[in-house]
């Protein structure tokens, strides 16, 4: 991560730190002062003679303490967390919107795969970040400076010494800090590349198999990773002797205030409790709070790479939130209000220009189309001429540079998208697979669609027996359940399923079929699109055949097919 | 829950045989750190009242052996710094090494022809699973062995120290120990193992969702439903959020727990000493060393926290990465053929896959020669992709006899891998140098293109092969075809998804460097067919009718197959 993108990013209203739950956490902590008091009262009393008389009400008072002491600490830990947690579910939300609203056709969105590990995995960092670090940042500056204050009025020496450490461990916290953050990313960046190396290998297993290069592979695996694990440890290595410095300094903090004390109890050091001599209470006090200045220091540091982790999550939380190209009516609306009939509508595409962000080549410059109701079209052409994106711009998921599209009489925008996509059936080449049912997968959860369109469509597209064999299997996962064949036809069933549709559009609905496969989607295609507007983009000779026009598209560029 | 335990079984097997000394070592070394810390504050406890008491008169003072103890403290605080910088270097050395060795062994344990298919059938969720078990499994060592094994030594010098002073106190604030700081992270674990394995569930389907959303959105805007599938992860959100919360609330508990063990500890074992120094039994340094210890006793149990929440979730995925822990299964062995010409035997083969009706293939016998190219057609689900991983050995016939060469058996998606050019080719033939791989190249019809990159050979191969065209990526599979050199190559639709021009191309370069060996072919398409010497059509795991080049059926099965 640059650095400069953490700073840059302010954190949104909901994750500023909720103080109550800070400051019951750090009042929970300075109940050991009263604690310690009690404690070294105690052991001074039975030096000077006393017994288990003079410890009955102290105990009692340092188990009260110490009830109060965990309750403040649970509650402030709770408030901590459910706040934490509420950001995180809003930061989500925002992302995942953000995500909706994008165009599938941006060609600098991110793949699913790594929009989800950020969304999924990578957020999670957030809860700690604002439950943990923050709060023992704040105990960190609040706790030791207020030990300070209970000591240096007894001894001014103990003080010094606190002191002279103190000061220090910012300096070496920053030192920490850094190299920590620097570890921390190093590792999170080797376990996750180790991880890609495992899942992509994993991935092509069969082809590893057949290359007869499991041994090979594995073996590689492993140097990878232990040359990894090298280069971490090396990280690692000045990453904790910078923890360890701090280590050593409140171990030594709390040696030279045991020492200090015991000499000045023995009057070799008589001088540093402002001209008195100390009790052996007043020792011991000193002593017992001697452990406690370091302890947020050392809290502190223990948490330190949920900082790093956090920060990177809201920069990643805030890259997918990056505006790019946007889907045209954006994520808002999904069904507007009910559509008159169906029927066939007429098309008319005028002066659509179109080309993908940073390219200077435009996929579709000044093209015109005018498809009469009813009419059945195919656009011919290679792959690369600009036919799937043309189908993508008439419905909507991308919006165009410049032109007009006219869908029944009705012009395409952001307002219009949601009602003219319903009176739209798209086929597409690639349909994804929802986990669920077969039918699940083409009803897709649209409301006021009823079973027998869903059945329908099913027969449609030759999947009622595959849907009746396994009326309850889930088909989702990447499409392990269905062959591309089947896919094809459930792409079919999908777009037929919408009664209202009026016009079609197909993206490459025989590719890659054997002759037999691609003679039958081709039929049950026309058999939708009887009384329907048929607009298929398409390569396969065969199926432009059966078509009323058929439009060749340029490879080079589209522009003025007639 | 005690039965899930025994999935631990052959992942701490695993540990215990990869790296023992260092297992070990860590453990001793974060006991040590702890035990110093403890015996830092008792010493300076004991120290500061011994003093004050042999302060009151000078003769006391000056008699007192002040060096000793100063000494120990000094000691104790360096080495503790020093033990404690073991510990964490030696702990995450070892995790990174058992992770190194974890990540080869699942490797090798997937990559058996079983579990290899296992992985093709349902790929996205099991290969993420895969990852976040691993990461899992590393909690194991780090939060919950490491703590476990300071913790108890902790507990046992704590008794060592206090039943000098006396019996009862000793054993009565070891038995306190061990059923508070054992007690409670069990409890804890017991209790999260429900929300934490909800909370793996929900963040699959959050996952899944958000995946869905993304790489489906074009099928949720036509349907008017992204917004619905917004609302979608947000329950799963939800979800997670309900399973969040109560871990949290455990996880509070069991730190209001250990306050409570802690307090009552700290106080019960001021009034023992209190009790004890008035009948002088004990001393009052000794009563003030006796506090202190008390105090530190249950910090390393407190450690344990963590770990105990984690370990639900570390149950599951013990239960489900261990079995792929145990050695590899092995590939079924395939009988070369007796006769020197002969490359493929198959006599009355079946195969059936598991929970399907019908064979895949039934009563099939073929014999192919080497020097011949033989197309095996039919329609989808005819059985030509199990006929070539029969051949290949990949799977086992369920009846009948297999006998074959050495093959090569090239999938219908091939895969490049995310890493250099070079060491994709390597693959095939790790000993081959620059030169036989650009031999290949050049063979494949790749070698201009690879020279004009200006890393060359170094270049690296992104997700999907990225950079390279399906040309270049399919001539870069002819080249590791070409390198592999088995007199046996089966390929599932070669040029599949090429233009037509590729594709006639990448037909030519493959049947002029597959000379001499046998070639198996399984396509639809006439282009991948033209070139064989035979044609093999099947239908329904049974083989229809074979034809020879020249024949009328020859002619008559290459029209029924689909132009480009």
């Amino acid at each position: 991560m640059m650095p400069g993108v953490a700073s840059a990013s302010v954190p949104a209203a909901a994750e500023r730190p909720d103080r109550a739950a800070m400051l019951l956490q750090v009042a929970g902590a300075l109940l050991w002062l009263p604690q310690a008091g009690l404690i070294a009262f105690v052991i001074g009393r039975l030096a000077d003679g006393g017994g288990i008389g003079d410890a009955l009400l102290p105990a009692a008072g340092v188990l009260m303490l110490g009830v109060a002491r965990s309750a403040f600490e649970a509650v402030g830990a709770r408030k901590a967390f459910l706040a934490a947690r509420a950001s995180l579910s809003l930061r989500r939300q925002e992302a995942v919107a953000a995500l909706a609203a994008g165009s599938p056709l941006d060609r600098a969105r991110p793949a699913s795969g790594l929009a989800a590990s950020v969304v999924t995995e990578q957020a999670e960092a957030l809860v700690p970040y604002l439950a943990r670090f923050r709060p023992a940042r704040f105990k960190a500056t609040v706790v030791p400076l207020a030990i300070l204050c209970a000591v240096a009025p007894l001894s001014w020496v103990a003080a010094l010494v606190l002191l002279l450490a103190g000061p220090l461990i910012p300096v070496f916290m920053a030192l920490i800090g850094w190299r920590a953050k620097a570890a921390s990313e190093a590792q999170l960046a080797e376990t996750g590349s180790l991880n890609a190396f495992l899942l992509d290998r994993l991935r092509g297993l069969a082809t590893i198999r057949a290359l007869d290069a499991v041994d090979a592979t594995a073996l590689r695996l492993r140097a990878n990773a232990d040359d990894l694990r090298a280069r971490t440890m090396a990280v690692l290595r000045i990453a904790f002797l910078s923890s360890a410095v701090l280590e050593l300094f409140s171990a030594l903090g709390v040696a030279m205030v045991a020492v200090y004390v015991g000499f000045h109890l023995l009057d070799a050091l008589p001088f540093g409790a402002w001209g008195e001599r100390l009790s052996l209470s007043q020792g011991l006090f000193v002593l017992l709070l001697a452990p406690a200045f370091f302890e947020p220091l050392r809290e502190l540091s223990s948490v330190w790479h949920d900082r790093a982790s956090g920060q990177a999550a809201i920069s990643a939380l805030d890259g997918l939130s990056r505006g790019g190209l946007a889907l045209v009516g954006g994520a808002g609306a999904d069904g507007a209000a009910a559509v008159a009939e169906g029927g066939a509508v007429d098309l008319r595409i005028e002066r659509l220009s179109f080309g993908h962000a940073g390219s200077d080549e435009a996929v579709l410059d000044g093209f015109n189309l005018k498809v009469a109701a009813g009419e059945h079209v195919a656009l011919l052409g290679p792959s690369g001429s600009g036919k799937s994106t043309l189908l993508a711009l008439v419905a909507g998921p991308a919006p165009a540079d410049g032109g007009e599209i006219v869908v029944g009489g009705t012009r395409l925008d952001p307002a219009s998208a949601a009602s003219l996509r319903r009176r739209i059936a798209w086929i597409g080449q690639r349909p994804h697979l929802f986990a669920g049912t077969l039918a699940g997968n083409v009803a897709l959860g649209r409301e006021g669609l009823r079973a027998d369109a869903v059945a329908h469509a099913l027969r449609l597209a030759s999947l009622d027996a595959l849907a009746g064999a396994r009326p309850d299997a889930s088909i989702g996962e990447g499409g392990a359940g269905l062959s591309g064949g089947e896919g094809l036809r459930l792409a079919l069933a999908r777009g037929a399923a919408n009664p209202h549709a009026g016009l079609i559009l197909a993206d490459e609905p025989t590719a890659h079929l054997d002759a037999a496969t691609a003679r039958e989607i081709t039929e049950r295609l026309l058999a939708f699109a009887a009384g329907r507007t048929l607009l298929v983009a398409t390569h396969d000779p065969v199926l432009a055949a059966c078509m009323h026009r058929v439009i060749r598209l340029d490879p080079e560029r589209l522009e003025g097919a007639a | 829950m005690t039965g899930s335990f025994r999935h631990l079984r052959p992942v701490l097997a695993f540990f215990l045989l990869e790296r023992r000394g260092a297992l070990l070592g860590g453990a001793l070394l974060a006991a040590v750190t702890v035990l110093a810390g403890v015996a830092l504050l008792g010493l300076s406890g004991w120290f500061i009242t011994a003093t004050a008491i042999a302060g009151l008169s000078s003769a006391t003072a000056l008699a007192f052996d002040v060096f000793a103890p100063s000494a120990g403290i000094r000691l104790l605080a360096l080495g503790r710094t020093a033990s404690r910088y073991g510990e964490r270097l030696v702990t995450h050395d070892a995790t990174l090494r058992l992770l190194a060795g974890l990540r080869e062994r699942l490797f090798r344990g997937w990559a058996g022809p079983g579990a290899a298919r296992l992985l093709l059938l349902r790929p996205a969720r099991l290969l993420f699973r895969l990852t976040a078990d691993i990461d899992a499994l590393d909690s194991l060592y780090l939060r919950v062995l490491v703590p476990m094994a300071a913790a108890l030594v902790t507990a046992f010098v704590v008794v060592l120290t206090l039943v000098p002073l006396h019996p009862a106190l000793g054993l009565g604030a070891g038995a306190w120990l061990l059923l508070a700081g054992i007690g409670l992270p069990v409890l804890g674990a017991l209790l999260a193992s429900n929300p934490a394995r909800r909370r793996a569930h929900a963040n699959e389907a959050l996952r899944a969702r958000a995946i869905d959303l993304v790489a489906g959105q074009t099928d949720l805007v036509m349907a008017g439903r992204l917004q619905a599938q917004g609302a979608a992860i947000a329950a799963a959100d939800l979800r997670q959020a309900a399973s969040d919360d109560a871990l949290n609330r455990i996880e509070t508990g069991i730190g209001i727990g250990f306050g409570l063990a802690s307090a009552l500890l700290l106080s019960g074992t001021l009034l023992a000493v209190a009790a004890l120094a008035e009948a002088g039994l004990i001393g009052t340094p000794v009563a003030a060393l006796g506090v202190l210890i008390a105090l530190a006793a249950l910090e390393p149990f407190a450690a344990l926290r963590r770990g105990a929440l984690e370990l639900g979730r570390t149950l599951l995925a013990a239960r489900r990465i261990g079995p792929r822990l145990a050695p590899a299964e092995t590939a079924p062995t395939v009988v070369r053929p007796a006769e020197p010409l002969l490359a493929v035997r198959l006599s009355r083969v079946a195969v059936r896959h598991d929970g399907a009706g019908l064979p895949a293939l039934a009563e099939l016998s073929l014999s192919l020669r080497l020097g011949e190219v033989v197309a095996v057609v039919g329609p989808s689900g005819a059985g030509k992709s199990t006929l070539l991983s029969l051949i290949a050995g990949e799977i086992a016939p369920d009846q009948g006899h297999v006998e074959a060469l050495p093959a090569t058996l090239l999938t219908q998606r091939t895969e490049l891998f995310q890493d250099s050019l070079r060491d994709n080719l390597r693959l095939a033939d790790p000993a081959a140098d620059d030169g036989r791989l650009l031999a290949a190249l050049a063979s494949a019809g790749l070698r201009g293109d690879v020279e004009a990159l200006p890393e060359g050979l170094d270049a690296r191969l992104g997700e999907n092969a990225l950079g390279l065209s399906g040309g270049q990526a399919r001539r870069l599979t002819l080249a590791r075809l070409i390198l592999r050199d088995t007199p046996l190559w089966l390929l599932d639709e070669p040029t599949e998804g090429l233009d037509g021009a590729t594709a006639r191309d990448v037909m030519a370069r493959l049947t002029a460097c597959g000379e001499g060996r046998c070639v198996v072919i399984a396509t639809h398409v006439r282009r991948e067919a033209q070139a064989a010497d035979r044609i093999v059509v099947m239908e329904r795991g049974h083989v229809v009718s074979v034809a020879r080049r020249g024949e009328a059926a020859f002619k008559a099965a290459l029209a029924a197959l689909r132009p480009d």
